[in-house]
């Protein structure tokens, strides 16, 4: 209950700071209605007939690009929401000031990252909402229950990099290998603007590492085609391998990090 | 459980730069430890004043970080009340509230009922509970005609008085100030010390232990008062005790603190 109400107090803080900067709530949904424009025509000047791989997903380019792109994302607020927030607390002094009440470090950093969960799922709804209305995309067949879980499991596992990433950010200050690293490969390898398959083999390699491919990849079936969970089954088991390994591994990583922060004394510095 | 505090042995040793840095960033600088809070065993009563003093950099404000779980000590060992800071430390926190004088720490953007609410919830208050004392506090401080205002149009003085509201939301039994009210005009200083000394103290029976770098008010507010130097406490008591230390049973604490500093 306490916990509920934490959760919601720092959900409605951080709306009505966004919310005071309502210009660029409009721009970004320009810039989405904008982005999908430009991939669909890029995708009519393209011969899906020949593109195999994307015929597999049962749709053309522009509905394979749509989902892509709608979903990558959650990757990249993943990547950048737990430690670009606790480094903007930081900043603000406001780190400090949480601290010092009777609330968690972890679920400090886990409640400032939900705004951006929520927005991100506005966004990406607004991505398949423009997609449908003005570039007549079919989502008739989408299996709306296959969809969330898969979605679910991209973003516990995710955030495990996210929560990695963002204790090097509690440690360094600035600067993280993580989120660098995964954040240049990711939109490469994960398959968010082409099919891992057109890639070469040694390079296809890096894309089995990566949480996001088996994402994309699933939701494209569950979304174009109604995949039932059943059909799904292969990319769930290795997300959900992903959610085992990467959970337990970041909240160690995370707990040391504040220890080294709670000994250096530099918990609130920046 | 007849003290708030009980500090034991406590010790802090800063090491500059830090290991990982020096391994990548200064392979050739020879590695410092700061000594910044070294051996202190004090015992703080409930309901007592008590005022800490010493130069700039003398270890007083990581002391109180300590005490309030932000910073992890070397050596020794504190109870507040009646909590283990190393075991407890969610205990503890409910325990204190701890206010700065830095007045930066807000939302800029949001009001400054908006910014009392969301530090109300993360001390576990219900949206009612927070309600009320949101207006009890912005009574007490003459704040509650800028409630409304957002914080990034308020003057200094309202932003440090803002940070003490903060700090009594969760209703704590003991209230850590470090130069809270630096930037306050004179009259409403004098008002804030009497509202410590009056309703915190006399009134509600908390504990607070205050960083000045005013002797005179340490002076007039403190049941005792500890004179710190180098992150040690020098000397600790009453004033009259400061004064037999010194052998001049009606000199100021001014009087004591050069002496005792000097020596
Ligand atoms: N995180 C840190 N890392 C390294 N050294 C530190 C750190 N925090 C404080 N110090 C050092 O520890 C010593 C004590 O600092 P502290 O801030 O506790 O002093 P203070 O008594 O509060 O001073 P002031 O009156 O100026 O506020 C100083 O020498 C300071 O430089
Ligand atoms: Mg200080």
């Amino acid at each position: 209950m306490v916990y509920l109400s934490k959760v919601t107090a720092f959900i409605r803080k951080e709306f009505l700071i966004q919310s005071s900067y309502w210009m660029a709530f409009i721009f970004s949904w320009l810039g989405i209605l904008i982005s999908a424009a430009t991939f669909y025509f890029i995708s009519k000047l393209l011969n899906s007939e020949n593109m195999i791989s994307v015929k597999a997903y049962g749709a053309g380019y522009f509905p394979y690009v749509l989902i892509g792109i709608a979903f990558s994302g959650y990757f990249s607020t993943a990547m950048h929401t737990f430690s670009g927030n606790i480094r903007s607390e930081q900043i603000t002094g406001t780190l400090e000031a949480m601290l010092v009440t009777p609330t968690r470090l972890s679920t400090i950093i886990i409640s400032l990252s939900l705004w951006d969960f929520i927005f991100t799922s506005i966004n990406a709804v607004i991505y398949l909402f423009f997609g449908a209305v003005f570039f007549k995309v079919d989502f008739t067949q989408m299996n709306i229950i296959a969809s969330l879980l898969i979605l679910t499991l991209t973003v516990i596992s995710l955030s495990g990099i996210g929560i990695i990433s963002a204790s090097f950010i509690i440690v360094f200050k600035k600067g993280d290998p993580v989120s660098w690293l995964v954040t240049i490969s990711s939109g490469f390898f994960s398959g968010v603007f082409f099919p891992v398959e057109v890639l070469p083999k040694y390079l296809r390699v890096f894309s089995y590492f990566l949480p996001l491919t088996y994402s994309l990849k699933g939701l494209r079936h569950a979304i174009l085609q109604g995949y039932s969970i059943g059909m799904l089954l292969p990319e769930i088991a290795v997300l959900f391998a992903f959610c085992i390994i990467l959970t337990p591994l970041s909240i160690k990583i995370f707990g040391y990090a504040l220890r080294c922060a709670k000994i250096s004394g530099s918990l609130t510095h920046y | 459980m007849d003290y708030a505090i009980e500090t034991s042995g406590l010790s802090k040793e800063f090491i500059t730069p830090r290991i990982i840095y020096r391994a990548i960033a200064h392979p050739f600088t020879k590695q410092k430890t700061i000594l910044a809070v070294n051996n202190i065993t004090i015992s703080i009563r409930k309901g007592e004043l008590f005022c800490l003093v010493g130069p700039n950099g003398s270890g007083k404000t990581t002391f109180l970080k300590i005490l309030s779980c932000l910073i992890l000590p070397t050596r020794g060992n504190a109870v507040v009340f009646g909590y283990d800071i190393l075991k407890k430390e969610d205990k503890v926190k409910a325990a204190i509230g701890l206010i700065i004088g830095d007045e930066r720490s807000f939302y800029w953007r949001l009001t400054l009922r908006q910014n009392l609410s969301f530090f109300a919830a993360l001390y576990n208050l219900n949206p009612l509970q927070s309600k009320k004392i949101i207006k009890e506090l912005s009574c007490l401080l003459e704040i509650e005609d800028m409630l409304e205002r957002s914080f990034q149009e308020c003057s200094t003085g309202i932003k440090q008085r803002l940070a003490i509201a903060r700090g009594l939301l969760g209703d704590p039994q003991i209230l850590f100030m470090d130069e809270p009210v630096k930037s306050l005009d004179a009259l409403l200083r004098r008002e804030l010390n009497i509202f410590i000394k009056d309703k915190l103290i006399k009134e509600r029976g908390k504990t607070v232990i205050l960083i000045t770098h005013n002797l005179k008010e340490a002076e007039q507010l403190a049941d005792r008062i500890a004179i710190m130097q180098k992150g040690e406490i020098l000397a600790c008591g009453t004033l009259a005790e400061l004064r037999a230390k010194i052998n001049n049973p009606i000199g100021s604490l001014e009087e004591a603190y050069s002496k005792i500093i000097v020596d």
